[in-house]
């Protein structure tokens, strides 16, 4: 167990610095000069190129990248080429209120998902069974920042129960009042994949020999949904829960910008359209390690989820 | 499940009602997704610039509400005279003006250094404004004197409280470095207390501000940059003032919300497409006159909304000191365009490449000249592409027709200088934003740049637009105002009819009624 994740860390280094050097050669591919767009349309080519100098963007591309990677193995990821400040402090002032949605709309779209989907399958071809088909479906070919306008004009605006600016914070009560729209508009998203793919798992596992066996001897329908059937469907849940992980915060960046929250998003938007080279490179680290670490814990799970997988 | 909804909602009505704005705070919705550098010498982009003017003087001052650069007033600068050349320049510095947070008083040293900074390149996204100041002296503790190498049409106008001529406390930029932008330190009416990421700016009032304390307490800048999210938090009550998504219909139904009052205000924003005349097939003036001929500008602002949007006059913004209100443009007249191009050898008419931005506003003007040009026989190929990218390319010359939108400090010569002065044309050394190689009215603006008799400098600057306008350098289309909204219970506590920084000014005067 030790081990694997030890071989899989050693893994994710070499990801990491694979996903670094492509980061760093795309965006200095992508035509636009950080510099230019600092100082404005009212600066001279000569201040221009005055600032290229003293970010370093004059130097040769591979030796930016030499000083890029010597600063990175010493934990140094340069500072923001617009705000000045240190990419790594930049992000983490952002990250929790990034992670905090990514976590409680997860939560909801598990809490909402499991349960639809395994009644789905119990009374498959029944007016509930395609009454929930069709909502997920829905649910998916939903875009997220529609359900967000909607849902901001009917709980921000029709009956103002929640604010349109959904970035406070100091107390449990602005917490929630923050989260709850933007975790619900994304929750509804995720609760539609997993509902079908609990659904699907479930309907697999009900047709199985071991099922009509417990059945047969007794035991309660109740129990035999819940433990002997739900354990065994859990592994393709957990997969896709795992996999729509690195989808959820990707999807955040909208979720983000309608809800006016702080986070990875709009500090990605923003430093996409600054050319901010440090920042950008910095966030791809974080996404990188974030995706990582979400396909470990999603392996880990495995082994608890099922005994008998063994993690070599 | 029926349980956990109850729940739900029961906690929903728990927090509720929601907190509103106090009445001495106000709360501002920026369209913008986070601060940039905040230093008035560095920042450039609209968000930014707004919010600093609230916390900055020059050491004079347009008229708050007003852009027109005839009506200046003192600011930091009590007083100022000039030789009759206009080369030397002799400010008496206010005394005992308070810079923020303890900074200590500001004198006639901070204000040399201020000018200085903004002229430094390295310091400075407007030191070109300052290319022709050679010396700035503190004869004493309350006077600064400035040295020009030659006299600077509107000069003023560069040491007013907008970019460059922002005055900074010394001491605190010692002090802090490069940190002065996560703290900014001037003398106005709002001092910079709190930032956070992405959410938003707090400043509170000034209370030793030298024309007496602010009546509002607390300024909140919120970073909104959904522009539905903006209308919605200020339909909510969240927001008191917003920065509006610039278009008519935006203006129209924003108009409809009670209480509210919506403004369209100046500066206009000149929309003109910039032909580059040394390229293949605008190098032909009869291609240009062509293109100038088959624009229908008063069809477009109808397109844009008369509310919000007008005609453009020349190939400067119209209102500016200088600007030709009556030069000779084209008319629309798409049987001369087809002449035109016929005669320049394009009887079956003739595709032009157009890189362009995918910013809203410009995108759906572009998108129109199109359909115009069209029927004229010319097909402009307009290549999108995001607007940083955008920038990047017509910097490099790579599109023979720039489309560009700006409005600059309200004196004819910083347009001609930076769009048609030979010296701006990009790629050069000293390039700004001449896209279209014109060269034809150098003699003029250099001259007008230095002239010291108003009437004469007027004539120059007439003669420039004229050469420029017939040599077909650029086609001015149409002009974009500044559209913002707030409750009508907030009062300015001034006419407002403009502002430089784009953002109404936030006075010590500016309060709410109820």
């Amino acid at each position: 167990m030790t081990a694997f994740v030890v071989r899989r860390l050693a893994f994710a280094c070499v990801t990491l610095f694979a996903v670094l050097t492509l980061v760093f050669v795309l965006v200095r591919i992508v035509p636009g000069d950080p510099a230019q767009l600092i100082l404005g349309d009212q600066a001279s080519r000569e201040a221009i190129d005055a600032l290229r100098q003293r970010l370093g963007l004059n130097l040769p591309i591979w030796e930016q990248y030499l000083v890029f990677l010597a600063g990175a193995l010493r934990g140094d990821w340069g500072v923001s080429l617009v705000s000045g400040q240190p990419v790594i402090g930049e992000v983490l002032k952002v990250l929790p209120w990034t992670i905090q949605l990514t976590i409680v709309s997860l939560i909801l779209g598990i809490a909402i998902g499991v349960p639809l989907g395994v009644y789905a399958a119990i009374h498959r071809n029944r007016v509930i069974d395609y009454a929930v088909r069709v909502s997920s479906l829905l649910g998916l070919s939903f875009p997220p920042f529609v359900a967000a306008i909607i849902l901001l004009l009917a709980f921000a605006i029709a009956l103002p129960w929640f604010p349109v600016i959904s970035a406070r914070s100091g107390s449990l009560a602005a917490w929630y009042q923050s989260i709850t729209l933007p975790a619900v508009s994304l929750g509804l998203i995720t609760a539609a994949y997993v509902t079908r793919v609990t659904r699907s798992a479930m309907l697999e596992v009900l047709s199985e020999d071991y099922v009509r066996t417990a059945r047969a001897k007794g035991v309660p329908w109740n129990a035999v949904v819940w433990r002997h059937a739900l354990r065994n469907a859990l592994i393709p849940i957990i997969t896709v829960v795992g996999l729509y992980l690195g989808i959820l915060i990707g999807n955040s960046v909208l979720t983000e910008i309608v809800f006016s929250r702080p986070g990875l998003g709009k500090l990605l938007i923003g430093a996409l359209n600054q050319r901010d080279y440090p920042m950008l490179q910095g966030m791809m680290v974080i996404y990188t390690l974030i995706v990582v670490l979400v396909n470990l814990l999603t392996d880990l799970a495995y082994g608890v989820a099922d005994p008998r997988v063994k993690l070599k | 499940m029926k349980k956990l909804v109850i729940a739900v909602m029961g906690a929903a009505f728990l927090a509720a009602p929601l907190a509103f704005a106090q009445k001495k705070s106000l709360v501002v919705g920026m369209g913008s997704a986070d601060a940039g550098k905040l230093d008035p010498h560095i920042a450039s982009t609209t968000p930014d610039k707004g919010l600093l003017s609230w916390m900055f003087n020059g050491l004079v001052r347009l008229k708050p509400g007003s852009i027109n650069p005839e009506f200046i007033e003192p600011d930091l600068a009590e007083s100022w005279t000039s030789n009759p050349a206009g080369t030397e320049w002799t400010f008496k510095i206010r005394r005992g003006v308070q810079c923020h947070h303890g900074y200590g008083e500001y004198t006639a040293d901070d204000a040399a250094f201020s000018i200085r900074r903004a002229a430094n390149k390295a310091t400075s996204s407007y030191s070109n404004d300052f290319s022709a100041v050679d010396k700035v002296e503190t004869p004493d503790k309350y006077t600064l004197k400035i040295t020009l190498k030659s006299p600077v049409a509107g000069f003023l106008g560069y040491v007013a409280n907008v970019n460059g001529g922002n005055q900074v406390c010394k001491k605190a930029v010692d002090e802090m470095g490069e940190n002065f932008a996560k703290k900014p330190i001037g003398t106005g009416p709002f001092m910079f207390a709190e930032y956070q990421p992405q959410q938003f700016v707090k400043l509170t009032a000034n209370k030793q501000y030298f024309r007496g304390a602010p009546a509002l307490e607390e300024i909140t800048y919120r970073y909104v940059p959904a522009d539905s999210a903006r209308d919605l938090a200020f339909q909510s009550g969240e927001l008191d003032m917003i920065y509006g998504k610039q278009d008519q219909v935006w203006m129209d139904r924003t108009m409809k919300l009670p209480g509210v009052k919506v403004v369209a205000m100046e500066p206009g924003e000149l929309s003109v497409l910039s032909l580059n005349i040394t390229v293949k097939p605008l190098d032909d003036i009869r291609v240009r006159q062509a293109i100038a001929y088959a624009i229908d500008r008063k069809a477009i602002v109808v397109f844009k909304g008369a509310g919000s949007s007008r005609v453009a006059v020349s190939v400067v913004p119209s209102g500016y000191l200088g600007t030709d209100e009556k030069a000779p443009l084209y008319p629309y007249d798409p049987a001369k365009a087809k002449a035109l191009l016929t005669e320049a050898g394009f009887p079956n008419g003739i595709t032009i490449k157009t890189i362009h931005t995918t910013l809203t506003g410009m995108q759906t003007l572009i998108e129109a000249v199109q359909a115009q040009l069209k029927k004229a026989g010319i097909n402009l190929d307009i290549e999108l592409v995001e607007h940083a990218t955008f920038h990047a390319q017509i910097r490099k010359d790579l599109s023979p027709i720039v489309h560009y939108q700006a409005a600059r400090f309200p004196v004819a010569d910083v347009y001609l200088t930076q769009f048609f002065d030979s010296a701006s044309i990009v790629g050069t050394p000293t390039a700004v934003t001449n896209f279209s190689h014109c060269n034809v009215a150098d003699a003029d603006i250099r001259a007008a740049r230095s002239a010291t008799d108003p009437a004469k400098q007027k004539e120059l600057w007439k003669a420039a637009q004229e050469k420029i306008i017939k040599a077909v350098c650029a086609v001015p289309v149409y002009e974009q105002l500044q559209l913002w909204a707030w409750k009508d219970t907030l009062d300015l506590g001034y006419q407002l009819q403009g502002s430089l920084n784009l953002s109404p000014p936030i006075t010590e005067k500016t309060r709410f009624t109820k």
